[in-house]
């Protein structure tokens, strides 16, 4: 097992969730999801984000309208569903005992090791 | 210097080298295999493709400023490599797949290995999908193209042409991907059948926990969710078990399509071996001249061209042939490219002109035979009545077989060597007749496509005969210019002879005589070699074995011959002649002549 492969696949778990957060408050388009992931180092390399938004938006979860931009193409600027903002609800409360429970684990373990 | 190109990424326009052009190409290229249509394949290229030319426009600095192989490798750099693209479905995936079935799911494809290539990289990628070595595969492919005597490359360059190029990272590790193998299935319902016993056996034990647990008046609350939980694992646990199952029938499945794939691609490209070396040897022997086809030529009264021919029936039976290879190989390979529908198209095109062309063709070799012309030749004779007519065949050594030989062939060369078309297609046809004179017809007859060119082909048809003394000699072919082809050309003898005449056929006029005696034909083959009177309508056979039996009887009186000799009776006295000897029997006396002597008996001595 790489250490690698399992970084990877932890940070994918938690994308779909983190770019939902990202669109909680208001519409972004993918520069700017992208600048607030890869600030946040969640995101290496950009491509990743594509193939996900893609599908986000054709499971119902994310919308999108086009936007003129005077320094490029236009852009495509996303924002949450009805739905996308119910399931965003029922991620966060996972998320909270997720990390509970990580904390539980990970500290009681340190304790121990202490 | 460097050439640049123009391109217009996301609407927007750049000035690119030729070089950073080309490799942003792969690169999106490569991006694009990894994705399949319905992940949506074209809407995120295209969204990838906006961020391209954003941040391309980020570095642009004016409109003048070109972009290099530096600013591509940055771009890359940020996008990431087309591996970065691949999403593991199986984390987003609504219904959690078995991981087992994953592995059991035929994850190789058919590419060309260009890495490791010789040629196409054909045979390494075909080592990579059978998990061999690539030497054994280039070993095998040899040895087939010499065996084959090079028809084998021909299949080689198919494959060449329909196996995709492994381009990407992604492509490659699909191509050396894991096998599906039994035993990967075995182990699956091992597992599936251990998984299923220890959950029975678990819960038989809870069963009886609880059973006992509720004889002891425990509370059992919270075995009995245990109890409820376990019911679920065996559910599940059956259910990966039935999948399994449902594996191995798609397994078997598989296999069997694979199988019949396999056969579609021999047979397809077994017939278009046969059919190309057919069309190379027919084809080209209007250039080559390969003996033995000038048969087919002289055959071929409506003067097609070979060539055309063979092209026409290459196409018509080997474009299907083709679609079969291709089925069988596109069952085999699960990526392959498609021929593309204009190609699809056009074969179906070629193939419907091709067969209207050969009933084209066919309809005018056939007209070559819509009319049958006869010319006539004829010849008076006198023969005295009491003379015997001679009727020989005669034969020329150069033409082969002394016996008639309908509706066929031949080539030779006459006295002055120029080749000639020969036939034996000849018959002979007697008729009586109440003139004093004997008449011997020639008629000549061909077929034509109309009405001058059958006379014309009857005309040339040269043949000969002699009347000498009483001797009649027809020769026993008939031979005509390799021009004029070959085309039911015939000859038939019609001999008037006067009644009273005695006539000979020659036993080598056997098979140029009818088997049988009609109207209008009074000798047949059986009368050959026999002396025969001419009468009205019929001849009467002077030689030949009689065929008698006559029996005359009143009460038992009577006399008897036959072919076992002759019996008379006469009340009580007898007289037998036969092949044993002579008895003579009477009341008084008996005669005995035979193989022993003379023998008299009388009842008084």
């Amino acid at each position: 097992m790489k250490i690698e492969n399992t970084k990877a696949q932890m940070r994918k778990g938690v994308l779909e969730y983190c770019i939902l957060s990202v669109l909680k408050d208001e519409d972004a388009y993918v520069a700017e999801i992208l600048d607030t992931l890869k600030d946040a180092k969640l995101l290496v390399v950009e491509g990743t984000i594509y193939p996900l938004l893609t599908r986000l938006k054709n499971v119902g979860l994310l919308n999108y309208r086009w936007e003129e931009s005077t320094s490029g193409p236009p852009r495509k600027y996303y924002g949450l569903t009805e739905t996308g903002k119910l399931f965003l609800n029922e991620l966060n409360t996972t998320w909270n005992e997720l990390q509970n429970a990580v904390n539980l684990v990970t500290r009681k373990k340190t304790t121990k090791d202490e | 210097m460097n050439k640049t190109v123009n391109i217009n990424l996301a609407g927007i326009f750049f000035h690119i080298d030729e070089d950073a052009y080309l490799k942003l190409q792969r690169y999106l290229e490569a991006i694009k295999r990894s994705f399949t249509d319905s992940q949506g394949q074209s809407e995120i290229i295209s969204d990838i493709e906006a961020r391209i030319a954003e941040l391309f426009s980020e570095r642009v600095k004016n409109d003048k400023q070109v972009i290099g192989n530096k600013e591509v490798d940055d771009i890359i750099s940020i996008m990431g490599q087309p591996e970065d693209y691949l999403v593991d479905d199986e984390i987003f995936e609504d219904e959690p797949i078995s991981s087992q079935s994953r592995k059991s799911a035929p994850s190789k494809k058919l590419f060309r290995d260009t890495d490791n290539s010789y040629i196409g990289g054909v045979a390494s990628g075909l080592g990579h999908y059978l998990g061999i070595d690539a030497v054994w595969v280039r070993l095998i492919w040899l040895l087939l193209a010499i065996g084959s005597g090079g028809t084998f490359i021909f299949i080689y360059i198919l494959f060449w042409v329909l196996v995709p190029e492994a381009l990407t990272t992604a492509d490659k590790l699909t191509m050396t991907g894991e096998p599906v193998n039994i035993s990967n299935i075995e182990k699956k319902i091992k597992d599936g059948f251990e998984t299923v016993s220890d959950t029975v056996s678990d819960v038989a034990k809870n069963v009886s926990d609880s059973v006992s647990g509720a004889a002891k008046n425990v509370s059992n609350a919270a075995k009995k969710v245990d109890l409820k939980k376990q019911t679920n694992n065996i559910k599940s646990s059956s259910k990966t078990f039935f999948d399994a199952i449902g594996d191995i029938i798609m397994f078997f499945f598989t296999v069997f399509a694979k199988f019949v794939g396999i056969i579609l691609l021999i047979t397809g490209a077994s017939a278009l071996i046969a059919l190309i070396v057919g069309l190379f040897s027919l084809g080209v022997t209007n250039i080559i001249h390969i003996p033995g086809m000038d048969l087919i030529d002289v055959a071929n009264a409506g003067n097609t061209p070979i060539w055309l021919v063979s092209l026409l029936a290459f196409f018509t039976v080997g474009i299907p042939f083709f679609f079969l290879f291709y089925l069988g190989l596109k069952i085999l390979i699960n990526n392959l490219k498609s021929i593309g529908n204009i190609a699809k198209f056009t074969l179906l095109g070629i193939w419907i002109l091709s067969i209207i062309g050969l009933i084209i063709i066919g309809i005018r070799q056939a007209s070559e035979h819509a009319f049958n012309e006869i010319v006539v030749e004829k010849q008076e004779f006198y023969i005295a009545p009491a003379d015997t007519l001679n009727i020989k065949m005669v034969h020329n050594d150069t033409y082969g077989s002394p016996y008639r030989n309908h509706q066929s062939f031949k080539f030779a060369h006459n006295e002055k060597g120029d080749k000639i078309i020969y036939s034996s297609d000849i018959e002979i046809i007697v008729k009586s007749t109440t003139d004093s004179l004997a008449t011997l017809n020639i008629e000549k007859s061909a077929d034509g496509r109309d009405y001058a060119s059958a006379i014309e082909r009857a005309k040339n048809i040269s043949y000969h005969y002699k009347i000498k003394e009483n001797d009649i000699l027809l020769d026993n072919y008939l031979s005509t210019e390799v021009k004029n082809k070959f085309s039911d050309q015939e000859i038939t003898v019609i001999l008037y002879l006067p009644e009273g005449v005695i006539v000979n056929f020659n036993n080598n006029t056997k098979s140029f005589l009818n088997y049988r005696t009609y109207d209008g034909n009074i000798v047949s083959s059986e009368y050959a070699n026999h002396f025969l009177k001419v009468i009205t309508d019929d001849v009467e056979c002077l030689d030949c074995p009689a065929e008698m039996d006559i029996d005359i009887q009143n009460g038992d009186n009577g006399i008897n011959i036959n072919e076992e000799g002759i019996n008379i009776k006469v009340d009580s006295s007898s007289l037998r002649i036969n092949k044993n000897g002579l008895k003579a029997n009477s009341s008084d006396v008996k005669v005995n002549i035979d193989s022993n002597g003379i023998q008299i008996k009388s009842d008084t001595n």
